[in-house]
């Protein structure tokens, strides 16, 4: 009976290390397997090339929308204060959009976890907030604004777009921060997680270029009313 | 071979422990640190550790070979504290995890923290395979000495 028990006790022994076999090896394959995935870079020279190209042609709209107004020179009716103050907000709003910082990232041949990262946290603060809230969203609430012609028109279509933008990118920085947590080959981790540098870079240039693409809806407004006026 | 390749995990397993030990005593004071914690909270985390050293000393003391010579526990042990320091090893060096970067802390606790509970899964069970490895060798000499 006794040396039942003892073979038995053997027995046990092999099983509960054999567990533990499985368990670290599972971990540390895992484990080499997510750091792999981190350190992926991806080659995006040409797709920066083509949207750097979108985004100069677009800015350049804006620009020679923006343009066709000078108080100076301006003979129509319509409010100057109100005129001037689109004119220097969307201005602002280029500036921000068209700054270095910006446009450094389309500038990378080569793009990793950090650098999406990155362009997510800077997209959100200058993009999204300096200019989309700060800018193009209060624009639209102050008076003299309100005063110019299609007024209710563009504000509804302005702040759909900067609500549905500014809350587009906020899961995005929160996957790329989660994935400090990958170590469980789980479905949604992988449809997060698998091509997280690849799909989330190309979010947020997409956004980016909705952005602008947004100024230009703005600026084409604000030509109309100038011209028009 | 096999004895060639069992004292190799044998003496690797020694030191993988005090390298282990030693990373995560690390990572765990510095998030005591941080946390501003006193050192004694983290003692539960490393009792596993001290217990599997004690085991270990014990196994060398009463000389049981059924444990020692046991090469697939040796390679176990080996695995399982490599995956320890390794874990370490990214919590401090790999900078591609983002939150290490955006805290600035220098190493990443969320992902150590992550694997602590696996780690104390990890060293119980190694301790708890070595207790039953231990019945069958006090059985095996008593039966040479009868």
């Amino acid at each position: 009976m006794k040396k039942i028990l003892l073979e038995y006790a053997n027995i046990i022994g092999y099983t509960v290390t054999g567990l533990i076999f499985g368990l670290s090896f599972f971990l540390l394959i895992i484990n080499f397997y997510h750091m792999q995935e981190l350190s992926e870079t991806i080659s995006v020279e040409t797709y920066n090339n083509d949207n750097r190209q979108l985004i100069e042609q677009k800015i350049n709209t804006i620009k020679n929308n923006i343009s066709v107004y000078s108080q100076n020179s301006y003979t129509g009716n319509l409010n100057i204060y109100g005129l001037n103050t689109s004119q220097i907000k969307i201005q602002e709003c280029v500036n921000i959009v068209e700054s270095d910082e910006m446009m450094n990232y389309f500038s990378k041949s080569n793009i990793d976890i950090r650098d999406v990262y990155n362009f997510t946290g800077d997209f959100r603060n200058n993009v999204l907030n300096d200019c989309l809230v700060m800018q193009i969203k209060s624009m639209f609430n102050t008076d003299t604004i309100a005063t110019l012609p299609n007024y209710n028109i563009i504000k509804p279509y302005v702040d759909l777009n900067v609500n549905s933008l500014v809350q587009s990118v906020g899961y995005i920085q929160s996957n790329i921060e989660n994935s400090d947590h990958y170590y469980y080959s789980t479905d949604v981790n992988k449809s997060n997680f698998f091509d997280l540098t690849n799909d989330s870079y190309f979010e947020i240039v997409n956004k980016y270029q909705q952005t602008l693409d947004l100024l230009v809806e703005v600026s084409n407004w604000y030509r109309t009313v100038v011209v028009g006026g | 071979m096999k004895k060639i390749f069992n004292y190799l995990f044998y003496g690797l397993k020694y030191l993988l422990l005090i390298a282990s030990f030693a990373i995560s005593l690390f990572v765990m004071m510095r998030m005591n640190i941080r946390l501003e914690k006193s050192f004694t909270s983290i003692i539960p985390e490393l009792i596993p550790f001290l217990l599997l050293l004690i085991i270990f000393v014990i196994n060398i003391i009463l000389n049981q070979k059924q444990v020692t010579n046991n090469l697939f526990y040796n390679i176990t042990c080996c695995l399982v504290l490599s995956t320890i320091l390794f874990v370490g090893y990214r919590a401090i060096f790999d900078k591609n995890m983002v939150l290490n970067e955006k805290y600035g802390y220098g190493i990443d606790f969320n992902f150590f923290d992550n694997f602590i509970s696996y780690i104390k899964i990890m060293l119980y069970g190694l301790i708890v395979g070595n207790i039953f490895f231990m019945f069958k060798e006090r059985d095996e000499s008593k039966q040479k000495k009868v």
